[in-house]
């Protein structure tokens, strides 16, 4: 009887022992070419370089995939202690692989049919974290216990362990114990306290779960749970642990993700990324000097957040609605150089960029454009009278379109310069009717707008979608007087050892003639000193600017877009989806009401203690008071007059007035109103 | 039968004890996995670098092999620029869409080293060093748009300083078309009777007024500085170039190592009265000569 059940033991045990040889030499020839080689050494993985981010002002303000790997001897032996104490007590006697936390898993696992415990050994997460994936199924299980079996074949166990400590993930974006030790306490690895040790060790199993920025409590728990392991490994004393839990945590607060820079930083990478690949920019080790002020940058996000703040409290708005955005841009007019970029409220709310991808019909913003085009295509100027009255253009297969103005009434005869001023839609409409869409949009391409515009004509509207960033750009240009200066964000970057690999060059183009554009930025200056942007000037801001407020139908979007000689600025506000902004009065916010003030307030602090400058006035420019009804020298009729900049070819005398009894001659005919309602151009 | 009985049982406790001290053995000596490390170790040569840690080293690779690219070409296009030979190939180099980068101390060796006042007709050497006294001068950036060169000074940020433009038509002054060339004066096709040495020249260049020296040869300094010692000059006897009413002023100098040729195309009726003037200086020296061998003497 005893012999036989030793026999049946032994042929048990037989059978096992082969049966494990067979399944691993099997699954060995199975997995072999799947298996990972090794590198020589270990310090090998944390050898990429970080990529840093800088600001025009020296500032770094982004590192990207930073490591911090330290030595062993740099990490507080509380931590070593608390990391084997709660991960694998037994890492100093395994060769890859713990037997009875092996037989504990099977057996919650085989109880549970799930694989639901790990019983995974340090060197088996490592093997995890340099190789595999995180995906739970038994390939990968078997293929990283077999390279854990390599690594301890291959490594001593403190070379096992500084890898494991530098590689882990601690959550709140901490790769390695270092990063982790400076995220949450803001110190060096190796001065951690037993209990801030006892906290990180216990982040790698659940790094968001027992994260102590957001989960405090669970993280608490969890470091009591460590140190009662330590204690019940021998590793610390009881009175250790007393002492500890009665010791202050000293958590730091946590890294503000809202960074407004980082809408900055996000489009330089792809900006690389695009030209270079992706490689390039985060294994590199690359040196990028961007263009961003980050005291403008500062500022845009103050300016915008405390405006937006105060119409949130003014506005009806559904939950849907979101958050009420701004988007800003702010481009150096000498250079094209991109000074500060906003792309949203807040960036840990929402990272969509809206400075460059967020293309919203411009409204009134549009319509320099198709002023500028009419006075150069047809030989107006700013002194040129128009008709402000009820409107129908005909649009071929389309219902005729019948434009509004604002205010729904009509001003009747009036000179360019005013009509801008007032922003009439009536006369920007019949403007683009007289001069053509196409030429329209020619004009605007070369001022640097690439968003694709609608051959209709309600572009004269601003119908047609253009981010900010565009903007900024084009009315840039009319401050340079002609000069398209290419926006750009990258002023060179340099490779570790500090070679230069690219590099920007300004591309200034003289577009259009100083003398063709200094009665466009005439009228712009007059939009902000007497126009739809006087709230500029009643604001307190004395530069000398020009600009243009944008509403669209509905208040969905508010625009802004101005510029002193040396800055172009555009403001943009609505909701991300597109719902009208009214407050609960009823009354829309225009671009006067929402955009206005932060541009205001972002231009006044970045020129804080700045002279004024004047716009340099080109040669065969000419200034002239003249009447607002007639675009002539006023007279005694005059009821409202106006200065106006134009050039000195153009007439601004009344042609003298033949008298009934008198023969008319060839000198001194008045000339007949246009039909399309100009009566001097 | 009860032998036989005993001897399975002692068989059996026997494997077992082999099977327990195997297994005891596993567990105090971890042997197993001990051999499966040890030969994945001797294997890990013939296994392919997968996995996320060799996805990063390969994506450092690729990043690593881009910047070299990009280091390799900037290096080509820097020779080039270094390569340079002369300030108006300067300006000859550039193509419209490729802005062409030279550091201040080239421009400034190409702008010194022009044999000739045409560079000084591009920008002053006062302009230059009112350029240069604000200290941030760094390099000199061309650009080509249409009939126009645009010629910016700019800092190390690459903010210009100063600007210029200058038209294509600049190029083709005369001036500009000044060029050396190795060799004699025979092989630049001078005939030998329009060839004469610099001593017989000397005293005609100096009789000239400062316009006319300035416009037919370059500063001294230039042959001096360089170690250029001048040998011959020569008038030609064909148009300079596309410059119908020019002729070509050559001027021969030695080097340590080859012998050279500054061309210079000078007005047609510069060119005959100095060749005018050389022959009626021989004449006058053949005069002078047989007027000596008159009185017995001879020089």
């Amino acid at each position: 009887m005893i012999g036989r059940l030793l026999t049946a033991l032994n042929l048990v045990l037989l059978t096992s022992i082969l049966l494990v040889v067979l399944v691993v030499s099997s699954l060995y020839l199975w997995l072999n070419q799947d298996l990972p080689q090794l590198p020589e050494n270990l310090q090998h993985i944390n050898l990429s370089l970080p990529t840093e981010i800088y600001s025009s002002d020296g500032e770094r303000i982004k590192i990207l995939g930073e490591r911090h790997p330290i030595a062993l001897e740099d990490i507080s032996p509380f931590f070593t202690k608390a990391i084997i104490g709660v991960e694998d007590s037994r890492f100093y006697s395994h060769s890859g692989i713990d037997h009875r936390g092996l037989v504990r898993a099977l057996w919650t696992n085989f109880r549970q049919k799930r694989i639901a415990q790990g019983g995974s050994t340090i060197t088996q997460q490592l093997s995890k974290n340099l190789f595999f994936s995180f995906e739970r199924n038994w390939v990968r299980k078997i293929k990283e216990l077999l390279i854990a079996f390599q690594l301890e074949a291959t490594f001593n166990k403190d070379q096992i362990l500084q890898a494991y400590c530098n590689q882990i993930y601690f959550g709140s974006g901490a790769y390695g114990v270092e990063e982790a030790a400076q995220i949450y306490f803001g110190k060096r690895a190796k001065d951690l306290t037993l209990l801030q040790a006892a906290l990180l060790a216990g982040l790698p199993n659940s790094p968001n779960n027992a994260n102590p920025f957001s989960h405090y409590e669970r993280a608490m728990q969890r470091t009591n749970y460590v140190l009662n392991r330590m204690v019940s490994e021998n590793l610390i004393s009881f009175d250790e642990k007393e002492l500890a839990q009665q010791s202050n945590l000293d958590l730091i607060n946590p890294r503000v993700e809202s960074n407004p820079n980082f809408y900055f930083v996000d489009q330089v990478l792809e900006q690389i990324e695009r030209s270079y690949g992706k490689e390039f920019v985060h294994f590199g080790g690359l040196k990028i000097f961007t263009t961003l002020d980050t005291r403008y940058q500062k500022i845009a996000f103050k300016s915008a957040h405390n405006h937006l703040e105060d119409l949130e409290g003014k506005i009806v708005k559904k939950l849907s609605d979101g958050p009420l955005q701004a988007a800003l841009v702010s481009v150096e007019n000498k250079s094209g150089a991109v000074r500060a970029m906003l792309g949203g409220k807040d960036y840990s709310y929402s990272q969509f960029n809206r400075s460059v991808s967020n293309n919203r019909m411009p409204g009134s913003s549009f319509k320099p454009f198709v002023y500028f085009t009419a006075m150069k295509e047809l030989g107006y100027s700013p002194s040129s009278v128009v008709v402000d009255e009820p409107l129908t253009i005909p649009i071929p297969g389309s219902e005729p379109w019948s434009p509004q103005n604002f205010d729904q009434e009509f001003a009747g005869n009036i000179i360019l310069k005013k009509a801008l001023m007032k922003s009439i839609n009536i006369i920007s409409a019949k403007l683009i009717n007289e001069v053509g869409i196409e030429k329209v949009i020619k004009t605007a391409r070369r001022f640097g707008i690439k968003s694709s515009l609608g051959k209709n004509p309600s572009l004269a509207l601003g119908t047609s979608g253009l981010s900010p960033y565009e903007v900024a750009s084009a009315y840039s240009v009319i401050a340079n007087l002609g000069i398209y200066n290419e926006p750009y964000l990258i002023q060179h970057i340099e490779d570790f050892q500090g070679n230069r690999l690219y590099e920007n060059y300004y591309h200034g183009v003289q577009q259009f003639l100083p003398e063709s554009l200094y009665p466009l930025l005439n009228m712009m200056q007059g939009v902000i000193d007497g126009g739809t942007g006087r709230v500029v000037r009643r604001m307190g801001f004395r530069h000398p600017a020009g600009g243009k407020t944008g509403t669209t139908n509905d208040f969905k979007d508010a625009w802004f877009n101005g510029f002193t000689k040396d800055i172009s600025t555009s403001v943009w506000v609505g909701f991300d989806n597109n719902q009208p902004m009214k407050e609960k009065s009823g009354k829309g916010l225009t671009g006067a009401s929402a955009a206005a003030p932060i541009w205001v307030y972002f231009m006044q602090k970045v020129l804080e203690g700045k002279s004024p400058v004047k716009f340099p006035v080109p040669d065969k420019i000419k200034f002239a008071t003249v009447d607002v009804q007639t675009g002539y020298f006023p007279d005694e009729l005059s009821v409202s007059t106006m200065q106006v900049a134009v050039k000195e070819d153009v007439e601004l005398s009344a042609p003298l007035v033949v008298s009934e009894d008198q023969e008319p001659n060839e000198t001194d005919v008045l000339p007949e109103p246009a039909n399309t309602g100009y009566i001097k151009p | 039968m009860k032998f036989t009985g005993v001897r399975k049982l002692w068989h059996g406790v026997a494997s077992l004890i082999v099977l327990s001290a195997f297994l005891s053995l596993e567990f105090y000596t971890n042997l197993f996995e001990k051999s499966v490390g040890y030969y994945l170790k001797w294997q890990n040569h013939k296994r392919p670098q997968l996995g996320r840690m060799w996805e990063q080293d390969r994506q450092s690779l690729v990043a690593q092999a881009k910047i070299k690219s990009i280091r390799s070409t900037l290096d080509l296009q820097e020779e080039a620029t270094l390569g340079i030979p002369s300030f108006k190939h300067l300006f000859e180099d550039i193509s419209p869409g490729f802005p062409l980068v030279v550091s201040r101390e080239k421009f400034l060796q190409l702008y010194y080293d022009f044999p000739g006042q045409w560079s000084e007709r591009i920008i002053s050497s006062y302009d230059l060093i009112d350029l240069d006294s604000k200290k941030i001068w760094d390099r000199v950036l061309l650009k080509r748009f249409g009939p126009w060169i645009t010629l910016q000074f700019i800092d190390r940020q690459n903010i210009p300083i100063h600007e210029l433009f200058i038209s294509v038509d600049t190029l083709f002054e005369v001036q500009a078309t000044r060029t050396v060339k190795r060799g004699t004066l025979e092989e630049s096709n001078f005939i030998v009777n329009r060839i004469f040495s610099i001593s017989e020249f000397l005293p005609i260049l100096k009789s000239l007024d400062s316009v006319t020296q300035k416009a037919v040869f370059p500063q001294p300094r230039w042959f001096l500085a360089k170690n250029y010692h001048v040998t011959r000059v020569g008038i030609s006897d064909f148009p300079a170039g596309n410059l119908s009413q020019h002729l070509l002023f050559g001027v021969e100098y030695d080097t340590d190592y080859y012998t050279g040729v500054l061309l210079v195309p000078v007005a047609m009726e510069l060119a005959n009265n100095i060749m005018s003037q050389i022959e009626k200086a021989d004449l006058t020296e053949l005069n002078s000569n047989e007027a000596l061998s008159a009185l017995g003497e001879s020089s």
